[in-house]
């Protein structure tokens, strides 16, 4: 009371709250976020993966710097890294189990899940159970969650989230080369004198990937992307095509480069099957029709594959613009064709490298037992599987034979009766799974939905059984980034309330089903998990064998493969993949595939004459469960926002700042605030998806790459429809 | 530690004492001071160097010392976005010193405008000067605060947090020589932006290459009223009718008015301020500020007016001295950061509104009739002005006379009319129809301006519209 009328007097003017100290690391500070150390570990956004030092004073987060010694970032963060000390204090944080809506111990809570579980599967059989998880876990939880689910639980439908975002990736690595594992590393965006980027908007969603582009001036640098986007701007070249035309560029980029003679019949022949195929296939992808399909004049085209077909060395990148679609995973493979074909593999600066989403999608991409069983062991290898068995002492029939539902057809599961319980981690379905409306049907059908999870989200509202997990800054463990560099994750501060870290939830219910002591003996934290992932690793592609704590603190990070005891890789393990051609596939040789474009399903036309494009920007993460929740990043891009060109916006008779009303087939977002841009082509609208209150998969389709299962986020049919009559804010600016 | 486990001392990352920070910047020769550099090609619009800023200086949410803007040109796909980030351009003439009537801001040698915290008393005319709408008043403290670029880190030889946050080497610190950028500032200018001659800003914008072509900002979306300032809107209303009575007054009644009025509208004025206790700081900058001044003059003024209820002698002086106290209040907001203010007229309208109220209240119709006659005329004067300036910040405030406040401006014109006529018959409806309508025409004085500023973001930070 005194200390407010003091305030409002002016007596004093807080200044005491905003001195400064100097930290012996980043120099003078605010007083108010200095710390009283820094914990080395690694960012838990995206997954560039950057190394980050954490400050804590007296057990709370209070600054973020970025790690002037890492290999990803050297230093440099984005804005979400540099603010991300502030999700740990953030509001609705989880602090305590509920079940039905209250709070319950732990005992009670996991004694629910593994009652329930029990019971749903002594009724229904093991199908009705299934598990949505995520890429944000460490390793160590992954792997030691996958075991749980697959041999503890016995669990067949078991995916991630990662199938929303790089699954395509996935599939289109190993139908090219016979196994996941992206080849290349982010130095070749240093190396490469051609630089080749497709649907992949990294400025704005992979931010420390960008200055690495900037970096190297005198690369060409081709950017395919339908919308203008701030990294299309930093491009030499933009190749503008029509949403989902990438497989007739990429079809006519090959045919031009094979008759102009820039592809060495005779040594792709060597490496790899399918080029006469592929050549009579792509003859149909002559330039007027690219330029007629792709809206990209044919001189552009032309100038691009010349590049590309002449570059020394082209580094091949992409993003959620090719994975994103029903021919994501044969775009995929597109893509790494034109690598094998021009020679832009396994060297310095010439790789094709999917730029992968979470922070950690690569570790449950290789421990997490879901499109793969561990170490990209594929479900239908026998030798693999008795491998497997063996480095686990168990039976070969206990480890399943196929992969079981991926994640769209677990809803489908869920919509048609036959999954009955459904334990979702770390991942908030209800934002972003395409066509919302479809989804919450679904889950309001279960009759067990356990989420674990660090915050409230839309997704624990709908919950039986909420089970409060700790997050990133407050567990150990590692996570693998796009380039496969494995770094630290440390725990710098306690989880709020009675939140347990993912690991101790997972040998929590292990411990509740009676198997803790064969699946995790003697296990106590994540180092042991690590320990075995190691020797599970051991051989194959992503051989961690040699990865040790310490070895990842000394080189700030070691990509794999790092097979133990190998003098010849260096500290900081294996920069590139396939460097001698040889290919994870029977017979060492790559695939060539031959991929025929498909049209767009959901044609704009009356009543839904828009195409919608969605994705992101660089203020958020996902669907805001922690950037929402930091008031910075929160201020900076607060609501959701639909990209419309001039001329649409004239014909709507609407202006940048009006609220409108977009609907598709599917359902409807209202009062969604209008940006008119230039940066979308006319007929076409863009949406960032993360927001729940103006949410772009309620318009999204539900429909599904064949291959990946992943969703075609990117493109469908909607309309735009004009606010109430009187004037909005945008309109009085706008005739201001 | 760290709660929940032991933490090897790998995690624990101490820089050695022979590696600490080393000095990043250039030392500056004799004539030289720092200045932001700001590369627009390198931009790719990510907001670290707000976020390091904000964490650097440990702000508040929504204090931002730091801001990114976006305008845009071309079309698809040859569109072209360009990012502006701004903080304070550390003007080799700042508007915000020259106006601040307590002498908070200090020319440093090294070039920095730093704003001392102790000194301020939170009454925001700077933020009407300054042209970039840079400084900010941040509530908690009740204070404004602003861009020091990290002195204390250019105190050590380090570059600022925002400079160091840059993933791209945008933002830079660098040297320039005040006489030479005195002679040539052109470098400043970019877009969207206010000339740089208005301040001599110092801050260097290397623009992309190629013809940018027309543009437009993404902030031109916006376009909102800006504060009441309701104890300003009485300090300037009140002293204004005291004026007019002290200049017309007859009795001992009406000059007691006068006193009682210009005394209550002192007071109230004290609400504006952050830190009124502090008020009597206004006058430390009579040299320079109009602000002091006014603070200076309308005090004696009401002094003054008090003594000559009992001393008519002294009511030519009070009068004069209230002459001066109301130019002065007047030509504080003709400032180029506020175009709708910066004009002559401003002046006029503040007389006006005097020579209406005063007479009505001493019992002269016509002469307040006469005034708000020429009122009217000045404030169609200023419209059309404003309507005839390319600026968007000229025009929005004519929009603003629209929407949304067509049905105040027309209300408060219709009231002044009804006033003006009725006074001739009933003087006490007279005045209180035309005070309300001049008080309404001055709090859209206050919400209709539409400030320069640096361009911004397609989102005003922190609105959900």
């Amino acid at each position: 009371m005194l200390g407010r009328l003091r305030t409002l007097l002016g007596v004093d003017h807080g200044g005491d709250r905003y001195g400064y100290v100097t930290d012996e690391l980043i120099g003078p500070v605010a007083a108010s976020r200095a710390p009283d150390r820094w914990v080395r570990t690694t960012c838990g956004y995206c997954s560039v993966g950057c190394g980050m030092l954490l400050g804590v004073r007296d057990g709370e987060a209070t600054a973020v710097t970025g790690d002037p010694d890492h290999p990803v970032n050297r230093g440099r963060l984005c804005p979400k890294g540099l603010s991300e000390h502030h999700t740990l204090a953030a509001p609705g944080r989880l602090t305590h189990p509920t079940v039905d809506g209250r709070r319950a111990s732990w005992g009670e809570a996991l004694g629910r899940v593994a009652d329930g579980y029990r019971r749903l599967v002594a009724a229904h059989g093991p199908e009705a159970f299934a598990v949505l998880s995520t890429g944000q876990l460490v390793t160590e939880e992954f792997y030691a969650l996958g075991k749980l689910v697959r041999l503890g639980m016995g669990v067949r439908h078991y995916d991630g989230n990662t199938t929303l975002c790089m699954a395509s990736a996935v599939s289109g690595y190993k139908l090219s080369f016979g196994s996941d594992g992206p080849p290349g590393a982010y130095d070749d965006f240093a190396e490469a004198d051609v630089i080749l980027l497709v649907g992949a908007n990294i400025a704005d969603n992979h931010p420390l990937l960008a200055p690495r582009v900037l970096d190297n001036p005198d690369a060409e640098v081709i950017v395919v992307d339908p919308r203008v986007t701030k990294t299309a701007m930093l491009a030499t070249q933009h190749l503008a095509v029509r949403p989902r035309s990438d497989v007739t560029l990429l079809n006519g980029i090959i045919k031009l480069l094979l008759d102009e003679g820039l592809i060495d019949r005779d040594r792709v022949r060597r490496v790899a099957h399918g080029l006469d195929e592929l050549v009579d296939h792509v003859e149909a992808f002559d330039l007027e029709r690219v330029e007629r399909e792709c809206g990209v004049p044919a001189a552009e085209v032309r100038r691009a594959a010349l590049s590309l077909g002449r570059a020394r060395r082209a580094l091949v990148a992409w993003t959620m613009g090719v994975n994103h679609s029903v021919q994501g995973t044969e775009t995929v493979t597109l893509l790494n064709t034109l690598c094998v074909l021009t020679g832009n593999l396994g060297r310095p600066g010439a790789a094709p490298l999917s730029i992968t989403g979470q922070c950690n999608a690569m570790g449950t991409r290789e421990a997490g037992f879901t499109a793969s069983m561990p170490g990209y062991r594929a479900y239908d290898d026998e030798a693999a599987r008795a491998e497997l068995a063996a480095l686990w002492g168990v039976e070969p029939d206990r480890l399943p034979a196929e992969r079981g539902r991926a994640y769209p057809d677990i809803v489908n599961g869920v919509i048609d009766g036959r999954i009955k319980g459904l334990w979702i981690i770390a991942t908030n379905p209800v934002v972003s799974f395409p066509n919302r409306e479809l989804l919450e049907d679904a889950l309001g059908r279960l009759h067990l939905l356990v989420v674990q999870d660090g915050f409230e989200t839309p997704t624990t509202a709908l919950a039986d059984v909420v089970l409060p997990a700790a997050i990133w800054g407050e567990k150990d463990g590692t996570f693998t980034n796009s380039e496969r560099r494995v770094s630290r994750v440390r725990a710098a501060v306690a989880p709020p309330g009675e939140a347990r870290s993912d690991f101790d939830i997972v040998l929590g219910l292990a411990e509740r089903l009676g198997v803790r002591g064969e699946l995790f003996p003697g296990w106590t934290g994540p180092a042991d998990a690590f320990a075995e992932w190691r020797r599970v690793s051991a051989g194959r592609l992503c051989d961690y064998g040699g990865i040790t704590y310490e070895r990842i603190d000394a080189a700030g990070g070691v990509q794999w493969p790092c097979p133990a005891g190998d003098t010849t890789v260096p500290p900081a393990g294996t920069a590139r993949l396939y460097g001698d051609w040889r290919f994870p596939t029977p017979d060492g040789k790559a695939r060539l595939r031959c991929v025929e474009p498909k049209p767009i399903s959901d044609r704009p036309r009356p009543p839904y004459p828009l195409l919608l494009n969605t994705g992101r920007t660089v203020e958020h993460w996902h669907t805001r469960t922690k950037t929402g929740r930091v008031e910075i990043l929160d201020r900076l891009a607060p609501e959701g926002w639909v990209e419309v060109h001039p001329a649409d916006a004239e014909r709507h008779r609407i202006h940048s700042g009006d609220l409108v009303r977009l609907v598709s087939e599917r359902g409807a977002v209202d009062r969604i605030r209008v940006r008119v841009t230039r940066t979308v082509r006319e007929g076409e609208v863009f949406v960032p998806f993360h927001f729940d209150e103006q949410c772009a998969n309620r318009l999204t389709l539900n429909e599904f790459d064949p291959i990946s299962r992943e969703p075609n986020y990117k493109q469908c049919a909607v309309r735009l429809e004009r606010p109430e009559p009187g004037l909005s804010a945008g309109t009085i600016a706008a005739r201001g | 530690m760290v709660a929940g486990g032991a933490v090897s001392e790998a995690a624990v990352w101490l820089r050695p004492a022979a590696t600490a920070p080393t000095p990043e910047l250039l030392p500056l020769d004799a004539g030289e001071q720092y200045r932001f550099t700001f590369a627009m090609d390198s931009c790719v619009g990510c907001h670290s160097c707000e976020v390091a800023c904000a964490e650097q200086n440990g702000l508040p949410a929504g204090t931002a010392w730091r801001r990114v803007g976006e305008f845009e040109g071309g079309d698809h796909p040859h569109t072209r976005r360009f990012h502006l980030s701004m903080s304070c351009n550390h003007c080799l003439d700042p508007a915000c010193l020259e106006g601040c009537p307590t002498n908070a801001y200090v020319k440093l040698d090294n070039g920095v405008v730093d704003h001392h915290a102790d000194d301020c008393i939170g009454c925001q005319y700077c933020t009407w000067n300054c042209p970039y709408s840079v400084p900010v008043f941040q509530p908690d403290r009740r204070i404004v605060t602003k861009c020091d670029m990290c002195l204390p880190r250019l105190e050590e030889g380090l570059k600022p947090a925002c400079v160091g946050a840059c993933p791209t080497r945008a933002l830079d610190v660098e040297p320039v020589s005040v006489a030479a950028w005195t002679a040539d500032h052109s470098g400043a200018d970019a877009p969207h932006l206010p000339p740089a001659e208005l301040t001599l800003s110092t801050t260097r914008i290397a623009l992309p290459g190629g013809e940018l072509g027309e543009t437009v900002a993404a902030s031109d979306v916006h376009l909102h009223p800006e504060q009441p300032h309701w104890p300003l809107v009485m300090l300037t209303l009140l002293t204004q009718a005291a004026l007019g009575v002290s200049l017309t007054a007859g009795t001992v009644a009406q000059r007691a008015a006068a006193a009682g009025i210009a005394t209550v509208a002192l007071a109230g004025s004290l609400l504006h301020l952050g830190r009124p206790i502090h008020a009597w700081k206004a006058l430390r900058n009579l040299r320079r500020s109009w602000l002091s001044r006014e603070a200076a003059l309308l005090g004696a003024y009401a002094g003054l007016a008090v003594a000559a209820v009992g001393v008519p002698a002294l009511a030519p002086a009070t009068a004069a001295v209230g002459i001066a106290g109301v130019f002065a209040s007047g030509r504080l907001y003709v400032v180029p950061g506020r175009p709708a203010w910066d004009t002559p007229l401003t002046i006029a309208a503040f007389f006006l509104t005097a020579l209406a109220l005063g007479p009505l209240l001493t019992g002269h119709p016509a002469v307040a009739a006469a005034a708000l006659v020429a009122q009217a005329a000045v404030w169609l004067a200023n419209l059309a002005r404003l309507a005839r300036d390319p600026r968007r910040e000229a025009r929005g405030t004519v929009t603003l006379h629209r929407h949304p406040f067509g049905g105040l401006t027309a209300g408060r014109w219709a009231l002044v009319a009804a006033g003006a006529a009725v006074g001739f018959r009933w003087p006490a409806a007279g005045l209180a129809l035309v005070t309300l309508g001049e008080l309404v025409g001055r709090y859209l004085f206050y919400v209709t301006v539409v400030p320069l500023n640096m361009p911004g973001p397609h989102y005003r930070p922190g609105r959900r519209h």
